[in-house]
């Protein structure tokens, strides 16, 4: 379960949170279906769409920069403000249009990710490149991300523990637009500087935070993700039970 | 006709079935699984920074306990398809190999890439994979 609070420049500000399900299909392949809400202050709060995604890893070994393939499809309204990513000529005075009006523009888009990951002493490296499409009209919009993370303590203790360094994970992003296939560029388009805590507990809740920072006007001057993830073991299998 | 071209199809799917396991079970000179002998021969040299640490055993098995029972179940005894880990198959790898495999998985087979756990973690396992000999 994902959340953003947003701090809107000449408007109300928002929450947004957004239930994502995480299914490892395969060990190369991770599908997952995504609700979105948002509630904006002195407005209203309503459902704004889904979102369908999956992750595929083309290269069967470890290289020192490994690829990951995303292909999303989204059924949003634009009042959908859940940011997951930043494209194309995305600005914070797109989320300060009321929720009446935004919500009758319906959007059906495709997003493609390149993701390469690396892993080095401890540190994961991730840089995203976004190519998003309206399927109904508009160009290509760009974005990306990069980030890096690692965990306080490379190795574990032999104690169960909820409170050590092992299991907090420190890392810092920055993401924005890269306008569209009329005119790529880095202006005009919103970009955003965060770091990122994350808290794995044994039991397998992972909460997470991220304060961005809003690095021009285009941007939003504070935005806040958080989210608290829980992974189920053997799913399949238990569902499997189900119907013996 | 209908039976005899069932049994047919039966025939050949548990044909299939059988080579199917046979090549995940399949195994080098050493005796070593193959989807863990493909680890380049450098990795036979790699030397575990934890041997002998009987901390890193318990550090492992935190690690195998968090991450891999679900799937090799709690005693690591295997399920379904995924391995038993006290089989002399995967024992008799190096610990450089066991490493390089969890690093890499063997992604066509349903093991994930381990790769997103730092070295130490991995090493941490091994140590704990290498303690069932005993």
């Amino acid at each position: 379960m994902n959340s953003i609070y947003g701090v809107q420049h000449a408007g109300n500000d928002f929450i947004a949170p957004w239930i994502e399900f995480e299914y490892g299909a395969k060990a190369w392949w991770t599908t997952e279906f995504y609700l979105d809400w948002q509630g904006t202050l002195n407005d209203s709060a309503l459902f704004t769409g889904f979102r369908w995604e999956n992750r595929f890893r083309p290269l069967m070994h470890e290289h020192w920069i490994n690829p990951v393939l995303y292909v999303e499809y989204e059924n949003t309204t634009a009042a959908d403000k859940t940011m997951i990513e930043v494209v194309g000529f995305d600005s914070q005075a797109d989320h300060a249009v009321p929720n009446s009006i935004a919500q009758k523009e319906h959007l059906h888009e495709l997003e493609t990710k390149l993701i390469l990951s690396s892993d080095y002493k401890g540190w994961n490296i991730s840089e995203n490149f976004i190519a998003e499409k309206n399927l109904g009209h508009d160009p290509w919009e760009f974005g990306y991300a990069v980030g890096a993370s690692r965990p306080l303590r490379l190795a574990v203790t032999p104690e169960s523990c909820n409170f050590c360094r092992e299991n907090f994970l420190l890392g810092a992003e920055v993401y924005g637009g890269l306008g569209t296939s009329w005119n790529f560029t880095q202006s005009g388009t919103s970009h955003y500087a965060a770091p990122v805590v994350a808290w794995q507990l044994p039991s397998g809740v992972t909460f997470r935070a991220s304060p961005g920072f809003g690095l021009n006007s285009n941007s939003h001057p504070f935005i806040l993700r958080w989210s608290v993830s829980y992974e189920i073991d053997r799913f399949a299998h238990r569902v499997r039970s189900l119907f013996r | 006709m209908i039976r005899r071209c069932c049994s047919g199809l039966l025939l050949l799917a548990l044909t299939f079935v059988a080579v199917g396991s046979a090549s995940e079970r399949e195994t080098d000179d050493r005796g070593v699984l193959l989807a863990i002998a493909q680890a380049p021969l450098k990795t036979r040299s790699w030397h575990n920074p934890y041997e002998g640490q009987p901390d890193a055993v318990l550090a492992g098995k935190k690690l195998f306990l968090q991450h891999c029972a679900e799937c090799h179940g709690p005693q690591a005894r295997g399920i379904g398809r995924a391995v038993n880990l006290h089989l002399s198959a995967v024992q008799n790898a190096t610990p450089g190999e066991l490493e390089w495999f969890l690093r890499n998985g063997n992604l066509r087979r349903g093991m994930p890439s381990w790769s997103g756990l730092p070295e130490q973690r991995r090493w941490q396992l091994v140590a704990y994979l290498k303690s069932f000999r005993r």
